[in-house]
């Protein structure tokens, strides 16, 4: 599988780590615990699309965000999150 | 006849990350270095100086004629718009050069080094044969310079030293 990195270009996927869903956003403060479980533990497990955080261990060093068709392994972009740099 | 593959260790270069300071663009930083910074994945050279780009923001900076103080006065260059760490006793950087020394990388490296993919002035962060390395390429001959970690070293002289066998035996049909 090959990773569209966005400073390095596409490269093999074992110079990543993969981290998992990138949907999830950390509960504001003071948030209770069952939004912090929510937070941390539920996941939707899609079969399609989803966009994941990797990170380039054996590259930049830098997390990016990938499309990822869960039924194919299609990769179908790489950015970086947050805002634009 | 001129040697297929030559393979040395550069002797002691001065090596530190720079990282420019958030909202400063990477052009400020030319002037203090003394060469043009590689916005996107690449290598500059000025006189004993290389500058690879690593990442966004980062680059890893050598001199081959530093002192031990390298790191610290390019910090005093750059107080308030990068920050600098000594890198020196991370990396041993190797050059390899001659006629066999792209067939030889591209049996332990997945980074097309076809020229007309990368030439003088192309760097990668990838790894060789497991080996984390930064690679660039100094010239034609071609010459490569890596780096890498200095306690992997070993593995890597190691590794280019079995492959460079390998590579003489399939040349021979053996």
């Amino acid at each position: 599988m090959r990773i569209p990195c966005p400073f390095c270009g596409s490269r093999d996927s074992r110079e990543f780590v993969h981290r998992g869903d990138a949907g999830p956003a950390r509960p504001a403060d003071g948030a209770d615990a069952e939004a912090m479980f929510d937070y941390v533990y539920q996941r939707a497990n899609p079969a399609g699309l989803i966009r994941e955080h990797w990170y380039h261990a054996q590259g930049c060093r830098n997390w990016i965000v990938v499309e990822r068709d869960t039924r194919s392994h299609a990769v179908s972009g790489g950015a970086w999150p947050g805002p634009a740099r | 006849m001129a040697e297929p593959l030559i393979l040395h260790p550069v002797d002691r270069p001065g090596i530190a990350t720079v990282m420019a300071r958030k909202g400063v663009a990477p052009g400020t930083l030319n002037a203090a270095l003394g060469l043009s910074l590689p916005d996107g994945p690449g290598a500059a050279f000025a006189g004993s100086r290389t500058a690879i780009a690593t990442g966004p923001g980062t680059w890893l900076v050598l001199d081959d004629h530093a002192g031990a103080d390298f790191a610290g006065r390019l910090a005093e260059t750059l107080a308030g718009i990068a920050a600098v760490s000594d890198q020196s006793g991370s990396y041993l950087v190797h050059a390899l050069s001659g006629p066999a020394a792209r067939a030889l990388l591209q049996r332990g490296l997945a980074i097309d080094l076809h020229p007309d993919a990368f030439g003088p002035g192309s760097a990668a962060i990838s790894q060789i044969a497991h080996i984390g390395a930064v690679l660039w390429q100094v010239d034609d001959a071609p010459t490569y310079r890596i780096a890498v970690w200095r306690s992997y070293a070993e593995s890597f002289r190691h590794w280019v030293e079995v492959t460079a066998v390998s590579l003489d035996e399939a040349d021979q049909g053996g």
